[in-house]
């Protein structure tokens, strides 16, 4: 007889966290627990906080407050190799596989089998990785391949694979199905759900509401770097709530309507490159199209072929009825285009970090502030300050100030304000909201709707399929480099473009 | 082990075979084989014309003396190399031992393996200075390995100011034995060695800093102590270049060891490993030695004025990377 | 006063302190060799440092995108040797000369350039094979150094211009300051130097906001080379012959020189001035060593120790989060 006063000791507790990076607040006193035999989900919008936790949580990273608990003793983890000794195991988004190591070394990386002689036996990495994946229903993926051998779906699994071989009774599962299509994507739910049945604890972020939905038994909200509520059910629009902190009706701007007749700005057809099979689609002026799909099926690969940063092999870019040769940025950039990139964790692709914000604002106009090519710093000035008033960015010294120390929302502003001073009529978005708090969210929402008003033209892919529905007039959903399906109008929602992007298609 | 059967499989994937991958993963290891290949018919075939005879066992054996400074040197540094590191001391560490063993070794068994180990300690201490600095300091390695070769060079000079000296005969003999390739033994010895460094956790450590340094912080690898590691295995290694150095020239040069900054790096590159670390095998390096060292006696034979030596070798190498980028390119677009 | 030196940037307050270091050697030098701060002590130390600056020019320049230059020191020779060869001390061939061995450090820094920006060899491994393609080449054309006009002298029109001495102060003094405010012009205040920047703090982003990285690489290391060519006229100018391995020393000092200037060696960040100190201490601080009679194999040694000790100082990477 079970005594209701008797709760059980959670698996993994963090106890009121804190972690700040560089000023910016990532986690505040924020608390998560999770216990064996559930699968809890750990939801909230990128820049909420939900992966800094995770990394505290197994040992990527130290909190800079607050206590960590496993099965209700404090522990200090120093490294991710602590956690997994004590029987945490990490599938994190970004994949760690060595690229230079078969798929079976990569697997038993520090845990080889080792002889009498203790030398590892190089040749039963190959039978036991067979093993393994044969125990967990992975078929076809050869340990003797390298990574760059594989698409990020097999990836995925094989992190996944890497992670379940150290037998953990605490798992993290961090955006698991991203890149995974409908069967993978089973498969996992099923392990899963295998794993809970055996006392595992299992914690996983996502963005898809219907995984959630289908398969966490709690789910735990974080806002802004704080725990918002964990509850046992609730509806999409309640978490959306939760999430955002607004109803999500508020949350998003008014679309404006495309104007009828537009004329097509950018008319592409039949696009190839690397990882790019063959696009074709028309940009009209004033329209916000949105490129959506798996993770990993050449949206980024599309972004930059487009704007002549990876070669194209075939097709045609036109520009104003005319068909152009995009072969460097700068091409681009005379054509009107201009790109901006969401920052990748340790570098960011747009920014020069220890330059000033200045600096990183006029780069690409930098013929337009100099004479014979010296720099005019009254022009330079001037532009600046157009640039941070329209944008807002909050700095006090734009000279001198290191775009590294703003903060990330703000960063991602001087970024966009780059592209603004270039007077870029077609703008290619790329995940720009990543990192990003839900304030300055918003604001990069209005700025887009400003800028259609104006007249310009967005391309846009988020790995938040919600912002995708919701800001854009079009998706196009991508699949191995090609344009699959194209959703428009009221129809458009996360859930419809989701399922195209799921469903397999006839090779 | 025991998840337990999963209801859904997932998907099939395509599948290679067993020697695809050998030859894709292999590719620039035997690149430098095909070139030793046709070096070695190259010589062959100079001499020929040159002498109208085939190069005899006293021609070999001078190739084989003649290259081990290099390969010892040369391998050593593929160690750093594949930590994405690099070693520019080699060659002050070469000097001071090759000075060192000149003045010091005499005959007798006892001063000679008392003085081997001697220079070996010298070798590991110098590459653990290396090590430490560019591990703990976290100093970047090319300009750590620039100011240690600078202090090794000058205590070299200090140790013989004028090249002079001598090595025992009898030391001579077990190292660069003039009357046959013995030297090939110590060949054989290197291939162990590297057959069982890439079984070791140390090994798989080197190949993961190079890999992915964060990466393999991550899995528990300890990088701090594989970087001092791998620095002391190029000291040591380049120690014993040093020794065969003056076993094979009988006396001492405290600046001949320089020249072999370049070809050391040069080896390592010839023979496939990736100058971004992670990647290759000291085989293909040991070939690369071999390469090199045969190109002087091709380029002799060809009648070019030795004065042109440098020339080619730093042509070789610069020919080499880009083979070696387009190799991989053309195996990767398969 | 720590309040002033407290809000420079981080930049110039390395510049400072390898200025300050310069003056304290100077200093400390005079304590123990009396006469050492004296004006013609100051002046013949500040030209041997020139020579070094000249050099250190160059390698500021592809330090600054996380390169680095190892031709230099056959780069040098080879232009010291071709000018002495094609000017054979005749003053009316004095400026065509001058034009031919600038050439050369033109040519060797755009194949330098080519290979790296374009063929992808890494900068170690290029510029090691151009300093041995150069070495090969100056000795099998100059038949090592035995050719009938290798042993000239440079132009009397071209030693005067050097050596002689303008309001007291050497040419070749005021050669190196010109050449220090045109390269600071260039780097801080032109589109040029904006490009170089931003390309040594993230040459993707560079690629990205339209900058022709490889086009502005390849420029780096022309730079690069016609300062080492530079070097070598300015050396043989100082009523010296050409000899082998003249270029030797100047490698491993040149890029000290710019490391204790504070120039990030992973590219990015630093000032010609701040190499300009840094030759300046560099030199003055073997030259107080040398004058209490540390034999040659002692300066190597206290090279080495000094460039760790500045490493150690402030060299030293970013620590991972």
């Amino acid at each position: 007889m079970e005594s209701e006063l008797s709760t059980p000791i959670p698996a993994i507790e963090g106890v009121d966290v804190s972690r700040s990076f560089g000023g910016v607040r990532a986690l505040h006193e924020a608390s998560f627990s999770a216990d064996f035999g559930e699968v809890h989900a750990l939801v909230g919008e990128n820049g909420a906080g939900k992966s800094t936790m995770i990394k505290i949580l197994s040992g990527v990273l130290r909190p800079d407050a607050g206590t960590i608990r496993i099965r209700g003793e404090d522990v200090d983890f120093r490294n991710p190799h602590d956690a997994r000794a004590l029987g945490v195991g990490t599938v994190f988004q970004e994949l760690t596989l060595m690229p230079w190591m078969t798929v079976a070394e990569n697997l038993f990386l520090r845990h080889e089998p080792r002889g009498r002689t203790r030398l590892i036996r190089r040749r039963e990495l190959v039978d036991r990785a067979h093993d393994h994946f044969e125990h967990l229903g992975i078929q076809g993926i050869d340990p003797r391949e390298l990574p760059a051998a594989l698409t990020l779906a097999q990836r995925q699994v094989i992190e996944v694979a890497r992670a379940l071989l150290r037998d953990p009774e605490i798992l993290f599962l961090d955006e698991p199905t991203s890149a995974l299509a409908e069967q993978e994507a089973e498969w996992l739910f099923g392990l899963v759900r295998s794993l809970r049945a055996r006392g595992t604890a299992v914690i996983f972020t996502s963005h898809r509401w219907s995984e959630v939905a289908n398969l966490a038994d709690r789910i735990t909200i974080f806002r802004n770097g704080e725990r918002v509520d964990t509850r046992d059910s609730l509806t999409e629009g309640e978490a959306v709530t939760l999430m955002t902190g607004r109803t999500i009706d508020r949350m998003y701007p008014e679309r404006p309507a495309l104007p009828v007749g537009a004329e097509t700005v950018l008319d592409v057809r039949d696009l190839q490159g690397e990882h790019v099979n063959g696009v074709s689609f028309a940009l009209r002026k004033g329209e916000i199209l949105g490129i959506g799909g798996l993770a990993g099926q050449g949206q980024r690969d599309l972004f930059m072929t487009l704007f002549g940063a990876r070669k194209s092999s075939g097709g045609e870019i036109r520009v104003d009825g005319r068909a152009r040769r995009i072969r460097k940025p700068s091409d681009a950039i005379k054509l009107g285009l201009g790109i901006a990139l969401v920052p990748e964790d340790r570098k960011t692709e747009g920014l020069m970090l220890p330059m000033s914000v200045r600096d990183n604002l006029t780069l690409a106009v930098l013929g337009r502030v100099a004479v014979y090519g010296v720099l005019n710093p009254g022009a330079e000035h001037e532009h600046v300050r157009r640039a941070v008033e329209r944008l807002q960015i909050r700095t006090t010294r734009p000279t001198v100030q290191e775009v590294g120390t703003l903060s990330g929302g703000n960063q991602q502003k001087v970024l966009l304000g780059r592209w603004l001073l270039a007077q870029s009529d077609v703008l290619l978005f790329y995940d720009i909201t990543r990192g990003v708090d839900v304030g300055t969210k918003h604001d990069i929402y209005e700025l887009m709707m400003e800028l259609v008003r104006e007249g310009k033209s967005l391309l846009f892919y988020s790995s938040e399929t919600e912002e995708v529905a919701r800001l854009c007039h079009r998706v196009l959903v991508m699949r191995e480099g090609r344009v699959a399906a194209e959703l428009k109008g009221e129809n458009t929602d996360a859930e419809a473009i989701v399922a195209a992007a799921v469903r397999e298609f006839a090779a | 082990m025991t998840t337990g059967a999963v209801a859904t499989p997932a998907p099939r994937y395509r599948s290679r075979s067993r020697l695809q991958h050998l030859t894709v993963q292999s590719a620039p290891l035997l690149l430098a084989l095909i070139i030793l290949a046709g070096m070695v018919a190259l010589y062959v075939g100079l001499f020929f014309r040159q002498l109208s005879r085939f190069p005899g066992m006293f021609e070999w054996t001078s190739v084989v003396n003649t290259s081990m400074p290099l390969v010892f040197t040369a391998v050593g540094q593929s160690v750093v190399v594949l930590t994405r590191g690099l070693d520019l001391s080699v060659g002050g560490m070469m000097d001071l031992t090759n000075g060192f063993a000149a003045v010091h070794m005499h005959a007798g068994a006892g001063s000679m393996l008392g003085w081997s180990l001697v220079v070996l300690l010298i070798g590991a201490a110098g590459g653990a200075i290396n090590g430490v600095l560019v591990a703990y300091a976290r100093l970047q390695p090319i300009l750590v390995t620039l100011a240690s070769l600078s202090i090794y060079q000058g205590l070299a000079i200090k140790v013989l100011p004028e090249p002079g000296g001598s090595i025992p005969l009898g030391y001579t003999n077990i190292l660069a034995n003039p009357n046959g390739p013995t030297g090939l033994v110590f060949v054989g010895v290197i291939i162990a060695f590297w057959f069982i460094f890439r079984r070791t956790r140390f090994g798989v450590g080197v190949f993961a800093i190079g890999n992915d340094e964060e990466a393999a912080r991550a899995h528990g690898t300890p990088v701090r102590m594989v970087k001092i590691g791998a620095y002391m295995v190029s000291g040591v290694f380049a120690a014993c270049g040093g020794l065969f150095f003056a076993a094979t020239t009988t006396a001492g040069d405290a600046t001949s060891g320089d020249v072999f900054i370049l070809t050391s790096i040069a080896a390592v590159v010839l023979g496939g490993i990736s100058f971004f670390g992670g990647r290759g095998s000291a085989i293909g390096t040991v070939a690369g030695a071999f390469i090199l060292t045969l190109l002087t006696n091709v380029l002799f034979f060809a009648n070019i004025d030795p004065l042109y030596q440098s020339f080619f070798q730093g042509l070789f190498l610069v020919v080499a990377v880009l083979l070696g980028t387009l190799i991989r390119r053309v195996v990767r677009l398969r | 006063m720590s309040a002033i030196v407290a809000s420079l940037t981080p930049d110039r307050r390395r510049i400072l302190f390898a200025l300050g270091a310069a003056v304290l050697v100077f200093a400390v030098g005079d304590v123990v060799h009396s006469g050492f701060a004296s004006p013609s002590s100051v002046k013949a130390i500040l030209v041997i440092a020139s020579f070094v600056g000249y050099v250190a020019a160059g390698q500021t320049f592809v330090i600054l995108v996380g390169g680095i230059d190892l031709s230099v020191p056959w780069v040098l020779n080879g232009a010291a040797i071709l000018f002495v060869t094609t000017s054979v001390g005749r003053d009316d061939r004095a400026i065509p000369a001058v034009l031919l061995t600038l050439g050369l450090g033109v040519l060797t820094g755009l194949v330098n350039g080519v290979g790296i920006a374009y063929l992808a060899v890494p900068a170690v491994v290029m510029t090691l094979g151009m300093n041995g393609i150069m070495e090969g080449l100056t000795l099998g054309l100059s038949k090592g150094l035995t050719c009938n006009s290798c042993a000239a002298y440079a132009p009397k029109a071209v030693q005067d211009v050097i050596q002689k001495n303008v309001f007291g102060i050497p040419g070749d003094l005021l050669l190196w300051l010109g050449i220090a405010v045109l390269i600071t012009f260039v780097l801080s205040a032109t589109t040029y130097g904006r490009r170089v920047y931003a390309i040594g703090n993230n040459d993707t982003a560079a690629f990205l906001a339209g900058i022709n990285v490889r086009l502005v690489i390849v420029s780096l290391y022309v730079l690069s080379g016609v300062f080492a060519a530079l070097g070598g006229i300015v050396l043989v100018a100082y009523g010296g012959q050409a000899t082998l391995g003249m270029g030797d020393p100047y490698l491993f000092q040149s890029i000290a020189a710019a490391v204790i200037g504070g120039v990030a060696i992973l590219g990015g960040r630093g000032h010609y001035l701040g190499t300009l100190a840094g030759s300046v201490t560099l030199v003055a601080l073997v030259s107080v060593l040398l004058a209490e009679n540390m034999p040659d194999w002692g300066r190597d040694v206290v090279y080495g120790v000094v460039i760790l000790g500045i490493l150690l100082l402030y060299g030293r990477e970013k620590q991972h989060v």
